[in-house]
C-alpha cells in the first residue's frame, strides 16, 4: 500500500510517498530531506501537532498573551490540550518564554508565552 | 394626557427629519419615531447624492417646484448646518439628433420650471469640463451639484434634536388608532406613542402608513438601484457626474463623483416589490460597469471598494405611470395628518422645501407660534483629512486625539470618532459611526480600523461586546470572547 | 525640520530588518515611523508557528519572530516612534508625519517604504448580494481574536485558501466555532500545501476548488451564502448553487500591497505587483527611496521579507553614504507563466537575487533566465506553484551584454 503524505514541517510541503507492506514502513519517497522522512515515521506511529492559541491576562495593556507547546503532542489530544490552556490566567506583567502549564496533560511539552505583555500603564 | 406631543413625524430620513427641524422652528413638541436604529439606513442614504438641478420634471409639478427651489438654497443650508455640499455642475452627454431633441426639449423645461445655468454645449466645451467623458455634445447644468447623503441627513436630524425634538429608534410604527379627541395614538415595538399630529414621511413605508391612517388605495411601487463605488484615485478624472440623455421616467445610469473623492456608477432600475432587499446581483453590476463605460470608459474592477443599492418609492396610477409627489392634508379622511406619498428623487434636493411645503399645510389649520430659541445653525466634525499640515497641527495641538489616526484610509482620527460615538441622536452602531466620520469607508472598508472602532464603542458607551451592532436590529457583530475571566 | 539619514515607513518585519542592517552598517542616525501601539506589525497577531526556519533555521510563532527583531532594534538603540502615523512621503523626501505629540515633518537622505500590505475585500471582489455583518476579511477576524479577544464567529464558511483563510480555520475550530468549507475559486489551492495539511485536513474541513460564493444572505447579521461552480473562465455555473446557512463568511482572497503613500510621492508602481517598481538596489523611481517586504510584492514567507529588507538596507547604506549606486539599465522580461519579477531593473555589473512567482502550477520545469538567447541562469523546480515566491541569485559574471533579460518557464 502506498500512503501520500505533504510534510508540514517546513513550507516547501514535500508531497511524500510511503510504501507499507504488511504495516511496516518499506520505503519513503519524495521527500527532499531526511526531516521528511522522520516526518512520515512519526506519523505512522504517532501523529503529532503543535497548537498556537491565547491565555487571559488581567492588569495587562493587552488583554491576551499567545503561547504554543514546547514539543508537538498527539493529535488526537489537541483538544484535551485546549480545555488546559482555557483555565490558565496570567497576571501582567508576562514575559515571552515563561512556562503558564508545564508537561501538558502529562507529555514533555510546556505551554510557553510568545508575546510579552506590559502592565496596563 | 402627559405624555401628548404635538407631532409625531413617522420616519427619520431626510425628508422626515427636514420636517422635525422645520417643526422645532415653532413652540411644539415634536418626536420623531425611525424604525431603524439611525436616520440614514434607506433611501436616504442610498442614492446618487446628486443635488439636481430641476429640470427632468414636468412643468408645474411640485417635483419641478420644490427641486428648483432646494437647489437654490442648497449652498445657505450646507452652510447652517456644516454639511459638505460642492455646486460642481453635472453633464447629460449626447450623441445622436435624437439625443439632441431630447436635451434641447430639457432644457427648455428646466428653463420653465425656473432652474437656471443651463445651457447646451459642444464637444470642445464638454472636453474642457470632463475631459475624460465620451460624447458629441452636451447639457450642462452649472447649477447641480453634489453631497454627502448621510451628513446632509444626520445634520438635519442632529439640528431638529438640538432645536428639542426626541427621536426614537427601532420603533417602527405597527398600528395607528384615533381617539374620540382626535389625538393619534401610535404603537411601536418600544411602546405607544400619542400626538395631536402626525406626518407621515415613512419613505419606503408611506402606502403603509398612509393606509393605516385611513387614507387608503394609493400605488406605490419600489424602483431598486444598485451601485458600484470606486477608489478614491478615479476621483480626478470626474470633476462632475455626467450622465446619458435622460428618458422621461428614468435618469439612466450615470457615473458621479462623490463629495469624498470618490467615484460611483449607477444605478439601474428594477421594479421591485420587496422593500426591504438590498442584495446587489452579479448581472446589474457587470451591466453598470458595461453601460457607464460607454459614458466614461475609466471603470476597472481593481479600483471597486464596494457595492450597494437604494430603492425609491414611486407613487404610480393605475396604469403605472409615475405620479408627483403628493404632500396632502386629508380632513375628510384623517384630519390633523400630513401625509407625504411617493416622496423619491429629487427628495435629496427638495427635502426643507418638501418639509416647509407640509409645515404650511398644517399653518393653514392650525396657528403656530414661533419658538425663539430656534437655532438654525449645527456644527459638523471637524474632519481631519484635507486640513493644511499647519492647520492639522494647530487641531493635534488643541486636541491630541487628533493626532491618533484610526482609520488609515480616510485619515480618521480618535478625535473625530469620539465625536461620532457620542454623536446627538445616541446612535450607536459600527455603520452610524461610520457615516458620521468615513472610518470604514475606505478601499480597506475597515480592515484596519473596525477592531478599533468597535472596541471605542465598547469603551465610551460601557456596551459588551455582544451589544455591539452593526447596522440594523441583529446584526450583532461579536459572538463573546475568546477567554472569558473564570 | 528635523533631519534623518534615513526614515522607514513602517515597523513591520520589513522596516525591523531593514532597520537593524542598516545599523549593523553604520547607518545610526535612523528613525521608523510605526503607526501601531507596538512594533511588530502584522506578525503580532500571527500567534501561529511556522515563522524563521529560513532566517533562524528554527520555527517561531509570528510574536517570537518579531521579538527577535525588536530586541535587536532597542540593543542597537534604533530611534523608533510608535503610535505615530505617515501621512505624506514627498518626492524630495520629506515625510510629514502625526502622532498625539503633533504633527512632524522629517528631511531624509533616504526613505524606506514598509507599510505592508492591505487584504482584498468583499467590495473588491464584488460578491453579489446583501451587507450584512459577519463578512469578516482573514485578517479581521484574526485581530479580534489573537488581540481584542473577541469573538467573531460561530458557523463559518472561508472563502479563499489563503494562507491565513487556512490558518483561520484551524483558530476558530480551536476556539469552538464551526467550519464547514473552504471553497477557491481557482483549480488549484492559493495556500501552501503544509497549511492544508495541518489546517484543513487535520480538523477535517473540507477544501472545495473551483467554487466561489455567489450569493450573500442576510440583511442583520450573516444567514447563509450561496456557494457555486466555476467554469474554466472562473465564471459561475448555473444549477450548480448550494446553500449554507452560515453566521460568518471568512475572505482569505488576497493580498494588496499597501502603495497610498507611494503613489502620492510619485513612485512608479508595476500593475502586476501593485508594488514598486525597482531595481536591484530595491530602489524606486525615486532616487533614495526603497521598498522591500509586502509593500513591494506578497510573499509567501515572513523570512524572505526580512532578507529581503537586509538587502535593500545594504544598499540604502551606500546610498546614505554618498556611494553612487550602480544604474540599472537593464530590463528583466517574464513569458506568460511568471506573473512577475522583483527587481524589474538591473545594472548587470553585479550579482542578484531574482524573485518570482508563477502563475499557475507546473510540474517539473525549469526556469530559466536567458540573455540574447543565452542561458544565464537555471533553476530546478519539481513543482512550481503560485503559492510559493521562487528564489534564485543572478550571476553578473554569467551576462553577456547590456540587453534585456527575459525569464521563461520551460
Amino acid at each position: 500500500m502506498i500512503r501520500e503524505f505533504t510534510c508540514i514541517i517546513c513550507p516547501n510541503g514535500c508531497e511524500i510517498q510511503a510504501e507499507i507492506v504488511d504495516g511496516a514502513l518499506t520505503s519513503v519517497t519524495g521527500h527532499t530531506c531526511p526531516k521528511g522522512e522522520a516526518y512520515v515515521k512519526q506519523e505512522l506511529a504517532d501523529p503529532r501537532r503543535n497548537i498556537a492559541t491565547s491565555v487571559l491576562v488581567q492588569g495587562g495593556e493587552l488583554p491576551l498573551a499567545s503561547v504554543r507547546l514546547t514539543n508537538p503532542i498527539p493529535k488526537d489530544r489537541i483538544f484535551d490540550a485546549m480545555a488546559e490552556i482555557r483555565k490558565v490566567s496570567l497576571q501582567a506583567p508576562v514575559v515571552a518564554g515563561t512556562v503558564v502549564v508545564a508537561g501538558i496533560l502529562g507529555y514533555d511539552s510546556d505551554v510557553i508565552v510568545t508575546k510579552a505583555v506590559a502592565a496596563k500603564g | 394626557m402627559e405624555n401628548l406631543y404635538d407631532v409625531l413625524v413617522i420616519g427619520g430620513g431626510m425628508v422626515g427629519s427636514a420636517v422635525a427641524r422645520e417643526l422645532s422652528r415653532y413652540e411644539l413638541r415634536v418626536g420623531v419615531l425611525e424604525k431603524n436604529l439611525d436616520v440614514c439606513y434607506e433611501t436616504s442614504g442610498r442614492n446618487s447624492a446628486v443635488v439636481h438641478g430641476g429640470f427632468a420634471y414636468d412643468t408645474g409639478s411640485l417635483k419641478a417646484r420644490l427641486c428648483v427651489e432646494g437647489n437654490r438654497m442648497m449652498g445657505e443650508l450646507a452652510k447652517e448646518l456644516d454639511f459638505p455640499f460642492l455646486r460642481c455642475g453635472k453633464v447629460l452627454v449626447g450623441n445622436t439628433d435624437e439625443d439632441m431633441e431630447t436635451l434641447k426639449r430639457t432644457l427648455k423645461q428646466g428653463e420653465e420650471n425656473g432652474a437656471v445655468g443651463l445651457e447646451i454645449i459642444d464637444e470642445e466645451r464638454l472636453h474642457e469640463l470632463v475631459p475624460a467623458v465620451v460624447g458629441k455634445f452636451a447639457m450642462f447644468s452649472s447649477q447641480s451639484g453634489i453631497l454627502d447623503p448621510f451628513q446632509y441627513t444626520i445634520a438635519l436630524a442632529e439640528n431638529a434634536c438640538q432645536n428639542g425634538v426626541d427621536y426614537f429608534f427601532g420603533s417602527e410604527v405597527t398600528a395607528v388608532r384615533r381617539d374620540g379627541e382626535g389625538n393619534y395614538h401610535l404603537s411601536t415595538p418600544r411602546g405607544d406613542f400619542a400626538s395631536r399630529w402626525v406626518v407621515n414621511a415613512a419613505g419606503l413605508g408611506c402606502k403603509t402608513i398612509s393606509d393605516m391612517l385611513g387614507i387608503e388605495g394609493y400605488k406605490v411601487i419600489g424602483s431598486k438601484g444598485d451601485y458600484i463605488i470606486l477608489d478614491k484615485r478615479t476621483g480626478p478624472l470626474l470633476p462632475m457626474p455626467v450622465y446619458p440623455v435622460p428618458s422621461n421616467t428614468y435618469m439612466g445610469i450615470h457615473v458621479t463623483n462623490t463629495i469624498d473623492g470618490n467615484v460611483t456608477i449607477g444605478p439601474n432600475a428594477d421594479m421591485v416589490s420587496d422593500f426591504s432587499y438590498y442584495g446587489v446581483p452579479q448581472e446589474n453590476m457587470d451591466y453598470l460597469a458595461e453601460s457607464a463605460s460607454r459614458l466614461w470608459p475609466h471603470i476597472h474592477k481593481a479600483d471597486y471598494i464596494r457595492n450597494y443599492s437604494g430603492i425609491l418609492p414611486k407613487w404610480v396610477d393605475s396604469q403605472g405611470v409615475i405620479q408627483d409627489f403628493k404632500i396632502e392634508i386629508r380632513d375628510d379622511l384623517a384630519p390633523r395628518a400630513v401625509n407625504l406619498v411617493g416622496i423619491e428623487s429629487p427628495g435629496l434636493t427638495a427635502a426643507v422645501p418638501i418639509a416647509r411645503y407640509a409645515v404650511g399645510l398644517m399653518k393653514e389649520r392650525e396657528e403656530l407660534r414661533e419658538n425663539p430659541g430656534f437655532n438654525p445653525c449645527r456644527k459638523g466634525i471637524v474632519r481631519f483629512e484635507g486640513l493644511s499640515s499647519k492647520e492639522q497641527a494647530e487641531l493635534i495641538a488643541k486636541n491630541p486625539d487628533y493626532g491618533e489616526v484610526v482609520c488609515r484610509c480616510e485619515k480618521v482620527t480618535r478625535a473625530e470618532l469620539l465625536q461620532a460615538i457620542h454623536n446627538p441622536l445616541g446612535v450607536s452602531t459600527l455603520v452610524g459611526i461610520k457615516y458620521r466620520t468615513r472610518s470604514m469607508m475606505g478601499r480597506c472598508q475597515g480592515g484596519y480600523c473596525q477592531m478599533r472602532l468597535e472596541q471605542m464603542i465598547e469603551e465610551e458607551l460601557g456596551k459588551k461586546e455582544t451589544e455591539v451592532l452593526y447596522a440594523r436590529e441583529g446584526s450583532q457583530v461579536l459572538f463573546g470572547k475568546v477567554r472569558e475571566e473564570a | 525640520m528635523e533631519k534623518r539619514d534615513v526614515v522607514i515607513i513602517g515597523g513591520g518585519p520589513a522596516g525591523l530588518a531593514a532597520a537593524v542592517q542598516l545599523h549593523k552598517k553604520g547607518v545610526e542616525n535612523i528613525l521608523i515611523l510605526e503607526r501601531e501601539h507596538h512594533l511588530g506589525g502584522i506578525l503580532r497577531q500571527c500567534i501561529h508557528d511556522g515563522f524563521g526556519l529560513s532566517r533562524f533555521q528554527t520555527t517561531l510563532s509570528g510574536p517570537e519572530y518579531a521579538a527577535r527583531f525588536i530586541e535587536e532594534a532597542e540593543r542597537c538603540r534604533i530611534p523608533y516612534q510608535t503610535d505615530t502615523t505617515v501621512l505624506e512621503v514627498s518626492p524630495d523626501k520629506v515625510v510629514t508625519a502625526v502622532s498625539r505629540a503633533g504633527l512632524v515633518q522629517y528631511q531624509a537622505k533616504a526613505v524606506i517604504l514598509a507599510m505592508g500590505c492591505r487584504e482584498r475585500t468583499r467590495g473588491a471582489l464584488g460578491i453579489p448580494g446583501e451587507r450584512p455583518a459577519g463578512v469578516f476579511t482573514a485578517g479581521v477576524a484574526q485581530a479580534y481574536m489573537n488581540l481584542y479577544n473577541r469573538m467573531p464567529a460561530k458557523e463559518v464558511v472561508i472563502l479563499g485558501s489563503g494562507d491565513i483563510g487556512m490558518i483561520m480555520a484551524r483558530r476558530l475550530t480551536l476556539e469552538g466555532a464551526h467550519v464547514q468549507a473552504v471553497f477557491e475559486l481557482q483549480p488549484i489551492p492559493s495556500g501552501l500545501p503544509r497549511n492544508i495539511e495541518q489546517c484543513l485536513n487535520d480538523y477535517g474541513i473540507p477544501l472545495y476548488l473551483s467554487h466561489t460564493v455567489t450569493q450573500i444572505h442576510g440583511d442583520a447579521r450573516l444567514s447563509g451564502v450561496t456557494v457555486s461552480q466555476v467554469d474554466g473562465n472562473l465564471r459561475p455555473i448555473p444549477g450548480t448553487e448550494k446553500e449554507y446557512p452560515c453566521d460568518t463568511l471568512i475572505l482569505s482572497v488576497g493580498l494588496i500591497p499597501e502603495n497610498e503613500l507611494s503613489i502620492d510621492a510619485g513612485v512608479k508602481l508595476d500593475g502586476r505587483t501593485r508594488g514598486a517598481i525597482v531595481d536591484e538596489h530595491y530602489q524606486t523611481s525615486i532616487k533614495g527611496v526603497f521598498a522591500a517586504g509586502n509593500v513591494l510584492h506578497v510573499h509567501d514567507l515572513v523570512d524572505f521579507v526580512s532578507m529581503e529588507a537586509e538587502r535593500l538596507a545594504d544598499s540604502a547604506a551606500r546610498y546614505v553614504a554618498g556611494e553612487a549606486l550602480l544604474d540599472c539599465p537593464v530590463e528583466i522580461g517574464t513569458d506568460g507563466n511568471i506573473s512577475h519579477t522583483i527587481p524589474q531593473r538591473v545594472s548587470g555589473k553585479k550579482d542578484f537575487q531574482l524573485s518570482l512567482r508563477v502563475r499557475r502550477m507546473i510540474k517539473d520545469c525549469r526556469i530559466v533566465v536567458r540573455q540574447a538567447g543565452q542561458e544565464i541562469a537555471v533553476k530546478k523546480m519539481k513543482k512550481a506553484l503560485p503559492a510559493e515566491m521562487i528564489q534564485f541569485v543572478v550571476r553578473a559574471d554569467k551576462l553577456v551584454s547590456g540587453e534585456k533579460l527575459e525569464v521563461s518557464v520551460e
